[in-house]
């Protein structure tokens, strides 16, 4: 169990994290959202000591986290990272020693890593090159390598293709399921709502939110999904009472609803604005948590 | 002379063709990780690896990559190819040059007797050649001989010597040597014939046995340990600039991929710093190791006058200021490229740190060309940027006592120790600050990380 417990971090007139605190349960893959800018990378940097706190401990099974439990730990910064010219299988063997591992079971363990993220024919090639997004996988595999007891992952979905993501949702919960602590950021929030089972939003360096998926979109006001017909702007919902219009996707509208509004009296403006083709309770969005819990 | 230039052919030939098989094991692609020539070197590296794997912890496994990668690396292969070459011509071009002068011709017009002759020809080894006499037909033939210098000299009889060009009073060369001692015993030999004395007796009064010189000290320290000590300042200054620059453009790299964060996430930035450095290190005193060996070997085997006398201790005391100038050194040069945030500031950044360098050499240089320090040269051999040129000087030389050269060295060690502690302060503080190269005094200023 990973534990953020006040942090607080400034730089120069600029608030980077303000009394940061939470929990991050082993066994879950745990989503640390926030917009660009939140403090997300400087919460994760401070799990490895990589920046000076002003205040607050993160802490890893209840006591501060010390050097050796770091080398139990993965991390893929946000920039990434690899030697450019050196050659993969190297420097992930290379990066698996140094967090302990014995070189036999560092080589074979580099093998493994580098075949599962799709990576394994360019073990000989130089990080150089690869294309971006290879170069991302291999950035993951020096994450994963040592079989690290928690990972923390800036951003890893950015710059990936469909079938990166696929892969690195697949390893993310895979090791989580395995019970191990799993950490990663993102700035997408509704992208990665179904990926993560417990969440942290922050913003301005605040926590915002944090709870379980299930809990924080289930709770609150219903949301509507209206499809009519012909219609692209849902200009028919905008002077319905209690009803607020949260967006619109590809023609549908996404209405919030006040408590003790009717749905069939929604329903029955909609039919009278033209033909229905969809109309359905969904989740509240973790963007529209976000949103709503900064009022 | 011929064989040098088939061995050097033979050694660019044997490159050439490692060159070529090393193309084609990695056109070859991942086939060579199983049977390659380069997957086997990997191989043999691995279990040298391995075999080295309890010693020195994280620090010690940082510092085995950068030798695995910068030993592997074509820079270092080319380089010491080419440093070994250099030195190959060092060793022999002198061996052979002395073998060339070793035979003279005189050239000798009209007649010139049997005893004067003699004189002539027992000249030669007191100017460090053997002589032949060659009659000449006439005087032209002598002065074309003369000019396409077939013949070093002309005697015309007794009478005249003729030489190709006008000699200058501080000339040392063999042609010069020979033509004053020549111009004074032939005249004086010839003038006691005329004078009536046979010319046996003349001869032996033209000639008579030198005097033996005998010294209250032995020799002091000769030319040979100089010019030892002029190859032991190239290398320094080799050295410390080649390594440097490695370090400075090591630092900026794992800085500019910011494959240091990853680094940093599991290692202490003095454990990676103190890796990067004793494995630079390492290769830097590898390839020394090299160059100082092969010079040795080679010089054995030709003969070569490298290591006579006190050359020896010249070439210990060298080496030692090798490694005490890069222990001082690789501080610097590393806590400047944390500094940096890309390549291209690499440059900037190594213009400063040459210059203490530079000027030590430049200094030294100088004083080794004089034969003797100046009292600059002999202040600068107690300041440590300076130490590692200057005080090799002064044991060449001969004007130092051994515990000027510890006291210089001592204070060599406790100038590094404040010196790594700073630049250790500035690499922590400065590795992970991102957002354009820092500044020395700004880094300082502020707190860690």
């Amino acid at each position: 169990m990973l534990e953020f417990d006040g942090l607080v971090r400034h730089y120069g007139e600029v608030v980077a994290l303000d009394h940061l605190s939470f929990t991050v349960p082993p066994g879950q893959v745990f989503g640390f959202l926030g917009p660009n800018g939140a403090g997300k990378t400087t919460a994760m940097r401070a799990v490895f000591g990589l920046v000076a706190l002003g205040a607050g401990t993160v802490r890893w099974k209840g006591s501060p986290v010390t050097a050796d439990d770091r080398r139990r730990f993965g991390y893929m910064p946000e920039e990434r990272g690899l030697y450019p010219g050196m050659v993969i299988a190297d420097q992930i063997t290379y990066l698996a020693r140094l967090h302990g591992m014995a070189p036999a079971d560092a080589r074979r363990a580099t093998g493994e890593w580098l075949d599962r993220l799709g990576v394994g024919d360019r073990a000989d090639s130089k990080v150089e090159a690869l294309s971006l997004g290879n170069q991302q996988r291999v950035q993951l595999a020096a994450a994963f390598v040592h079989e690290p007891e928690l990972v923390v992952l800036d951003e890893p979905l950015s710059g990936l293709d469909p079938t990166g993501v696929d892969t690195v949702s697949r390893v993310l919960t895979e090791q989580a399921a395995a019970g191990r602590g799993v950490l990663f950021s993102s700035h997408q929030l509704d992208l990665v709502e179904d990926l993560c089972q417990s969440v942290a939003i922050i913003d301005h360096g605040r926590l915002v939110a944090s709870g379980t998926v299930e809990e924080l979109t289930t709770g609150g006001r219903r949301r509507l999904v209206v499809k009519v017909a012909g219609d692209w702007t849902g200009a028919w919902a905008g002077a319905l009472p209690g009803v607020t219009i949260s967006r619109t996707e590809g023609g549908a509208v996404r209405l919030v609803l006040d408590e003790g509004t009717d749905p069939q009296g929604v329903l029955a403006a909609a039919m009278q604005a033209g033909t229905v083709e969809h109309f359905g309770f969904e989740r509240r969005r973790l963007s529209e948590v976000f949103r709503e819990a900064l009022g | 002379m011929t064989w040098l230039y088939v061995a050097v052919a033979a050694v660019l030939v044997a490159l050439r063709l490692w060159w070529r098989r090393r193309a084609r094991a990695r056109a070859a692609g991942p086939s060579a990780e199983t049977g390659g020539p380069d997957a086997a070197g990997r191989r043999r590296l691995g279990r040298l690896g391995a075999a080295l794997d309890s010693f020195g912890g994280d620090v010690g496994l940082v510092a085995r990559r950068e030798v695995r990668e910068r030993v592997r690396g074509r820079t270092f292969r080319i380089g010491t190819a080419v440093i070994l070459l250099a030195v190959a011509a060092a060793v022999t071009i002198p061996v052979l040059r002395r073998g060339n002068h070793v035979h003279d011709r005189v050239g000798v017009v009209g007649t010139l007797s049997a005893p004067l002759r003699a004189t002539v020809v027992a000249a030669g080894p007191a100017v460090g050649t053997t002589l032949t006499l060659v009659d000449e037909p006439s005087q032209a033939a002598a002065t074309r001989d003369l000019r396409s210098g077939r013949v070093a000299i002309v005697l015309i009889g007794a009478r005249r010597l003729l030489v190709d060009q006008a000699l200058d009073p501080t000339d040392t060369s063999t042609t010069a040597l020979l033509a004053r001692v020549l111009s004074s015993t032939i005249s004086l030999q010839a003038g006691l014939e005329a004078a009536g004395l046979a010319p046996a007796r003349a001869a032996q009064l033209a000639h008579p046995r030198p005097l033996a010189v005998h010294s209250l000290q032995p020799p002091k320290h000769n030319q040979t340990a100089r010019s030892t000590a002029i190859y032991g300042l190239i290398l320094t200054y080799v050295l410390l600039t080649t390594y440097g620059t490695w370090l400075l453009m090591g630092v900026v790299e794992e800085k500019s991929s910011r494959v240091v964060e990853v680094l940093l996430s599991t290692l202490r930035p003095e454990e990676l710093l103190a890796g990067k450095v004793i494995g630079i290190g390492a290769v830097a005193m590898l390839q020394a190791a090299l160059i100082v060996g092969v010079a040795l070997g080679l010089g054995a085997a030709l003969g070569s006058d490298l290591l006579h006398g006190a050359a020896a201790l010249s070439v210990v005391g060298s080496l030692l200021w090798v490694v005490l100038g890069y222990a001082f050194y690789c501080w610097v040069w590393a806590a400047a490229g944390s500094l940096a945030d890309r390549q291209e500031q690499v440059q900037s950044l190594a213009f400063p740190l040459q210059l203490p360098i530079l000027f030590g050499y430049i200094v030294s240089f100088t004083a080794l060309g004089n034969g003797a320090a100046s009292p600059l040269v002999r202040v600068l051999a107690f300041v440590p940027p300076t130490a590692p040129f200057a005080m090799p000087v002064l044991v060449a030389t001969g004007q130092t006592t051994w515990w000027q050269f510890s006291l210089s060295a001592v204070l060599m060690l406790v100038a590094t120790v404040g010196v790594a502690r700073v630049a250790s302060a500035v690499y922590g503080r400065a590795i992970l600050r991102t957002g354009g190269r820092q500044h020395l005094r700004q880094v300082l200023a502020t707190e860690a990380l």
